[in-house]
C-alpha cells in the first residue's frame, strides 16, 4: 500500500443482491454457470447457493460406474495457494466450505460444467491480472 | 381450509396438493398417490424463503424432521401464515438467504439442521437426515456424506408420494445430486489430533 507495507487485502464480491435474480434454470435443481453474475449456483438440499467465482480454486470431472462427479474445490485457508498480497476471504477465522462434490448420469453434461467453471476462473483471473498491471 | 396447487414436497419430482387444514397439513400427488399428512401436533416451527422453484414452507416437525414444501408463489405467504397462526398457534417465520456467494461463514447446529450462515443469514441447511457419514478428512477438515439411492433410476420417480421421500435422500431428488461436503474449521482441532498427525508422517 502507500506505506510500502504489504497486506493482504479483502476485495468484497458479491453474487447477487436479491434472490428475483438467480437465472431461471435453478428452479431444476442443477448446477447453473451464470457467467454474467461470475456465480455457480450449486443445488443444496433444494435451495439455489450461489458461489462467486471468486471462491472457487478448481472443478474436476471423474467418472465412476454409471455416474460422473463433479469436485468444486473452494479457496480456504492453509492450502499455500492465493497471489502473496491478496486474500481471497474476509476473515481466516470463519468456517469454510472446501469442497463439493455432485454426481450425475450425464457425463457430457457434467464434463461441460468442470470446463465452464475451469475457464470462468480463468478469465476471472486474468481480469484481476490485468487491473494490478494497471494499478502498478 | 387453504389449498395450494403445484407444490413439490420434499423436492418431489411431481407436484401435487398441499392443503393446510385445522386438523394439520397434507400433500397429495398430481398424478395420483398416496397423501402425506402431518397432525397439527407434529408442528413445531415453520419457516418461509426462497428456494429452487418458488418459495419453500419449511416445516420443522416434532418426530418426523424437516418438510420442505416448494413451490409457493411470493403471494401465498399471507394465506399460509394466517391459517398457521389460526390453526396452529404457529408464527411463519421469513428467512431471507445469504447470496452473496461466500464460502465462509459459521455452521451452526439447529434442532434438525446444520445451517451455514453468511453474515448470519443461512446459505444452505442440511438435514440431519440427509446425513450418512461424517468423518475428519484431514487437519482442521470435515467431510459429510450424504444418503443417495444406490442407483440413479430410482431417484425419487417411482416412489411413492410421487417421488417425494418424507425422510432421507433429499440429495438424491436433485439431478445434480450432492454427493460430500468439506468443511474446513481453523483452530478447532485439538492437540491431540495434531499429534496423531505427526506420528502418521
Amino acid at each position: 500500500d502507500a506505506n510500502g507495507v504489504t497486506q493482504k487485502k479483502f476485495k468484497k464480491f458479491e453474487s447477487y443482491k436479491r434472490d428475483n435474480q438467480f437465472p431461471s434454470r435453478v428452479a431444476d435443481l442443477v448446477i447453473v454457470v451464470d457467467v454474467k453474475a461470475s456465480t455457480i449456483v450449486l443445488p443444496i438440499m433444494g435451495r439455489p447457493v450461489p458461489f462467486h467465482i471468486n471462491t472457487i480454486k478448481n472443478a474436476s470431472k471423474s467418472d465412476e460406474g454409471e455416474f460422473s462427479y463433479l469436485r468444486i474445490n473452494f479457496l480456504s485457508p492453509g492450502q499455500g495457494v492465493g497471489r502473496k498480497d491478496d486474500q481471497p476471504f474476509e476473515d481466516a477465522n470463519a468456517h469454510f466450505v472446501r469442497s463439493l462434490t455432485f454426481r450425475s448420469t450425464d457425463a457430457d453434461r457434467m464434463q461441460d460444467i468442470a470446463q465452464q467453471i475451469t475457464d470462468l476462473r480463468k478469465n476471472a483471473v486474468r481480469r484481476e491480472q490485468e487491473k494490478k498491471e494497471l494499478e502498478d | 381450509m387453504e389449498s395450494f396447487e403445484r407444490i413439490h414436497l420434499d423436492l418431489s419430482k411431481q407436484p401435487g396438493k398441499c392443503r393446510i387444514a385445522e386438523t394439520g397439513l397434507g400433500w397429495k400427488p398430481s398424478g395420483g398417490g398416496d397423501t402425506f399428512t402431518l397432525d397439527l401436533n407434529n408442528i413445531g416451527g415453520a419457516q418461509w424463503s426462497r428456494a429452487a422453484k418458488g418459495y419453500e414452507l419449511k416445516i420443522l416437525s416434532r418426530t418426523s424432521g424437516v418438510i420442505q414444501l416448494d413451490g409457493f408463489d411470493q403471494e401465498d405467504f399471507d394465506r399460509i401464515a394466517k391459517a398457521f397462526k389460526l390453526f396452529y398457534g404457529i408464527n411463519v417465520e421469513s428467512k431471507e438467504h445469504a447470496l452473496r456467494g461466500w464460502n465462509w461463514g459459521k455452521g451452526e447446529f439447529g434442532k434438525a439442521e446444520l445451517a451455514f450462515n453468511v453474515q448470519n443469514r443461512p446459505a444452505f441447511e442440511i438435514p440431519y437426515t440427509e446425513i450418512s457419514n461424517t468423518n475428519l478428512a484431514g487437519k482442521n477438515e470435515v467431510a459429510v456424506e450424504f444418503s443417495l439411492p444406490a442407483g440413479g433410476a430410482e431417484t425419487g420417480t417411482n416412489g411413492h408420494l410421487g417421488g417425494a421421500r418424507s425422510r432421507g435422500h433429499k440429495a438424491g431428488a436433485a439431478k445434480d445430486q450432492l454427493v460430500e461436503m468439506r468443511f474446513y474449521i481453523p483452530g478447532t482441532v485439538a492437540k491431540k489430533e495434531k499429534h496423531e498427525d505427526g506420528e502418521e508422517k
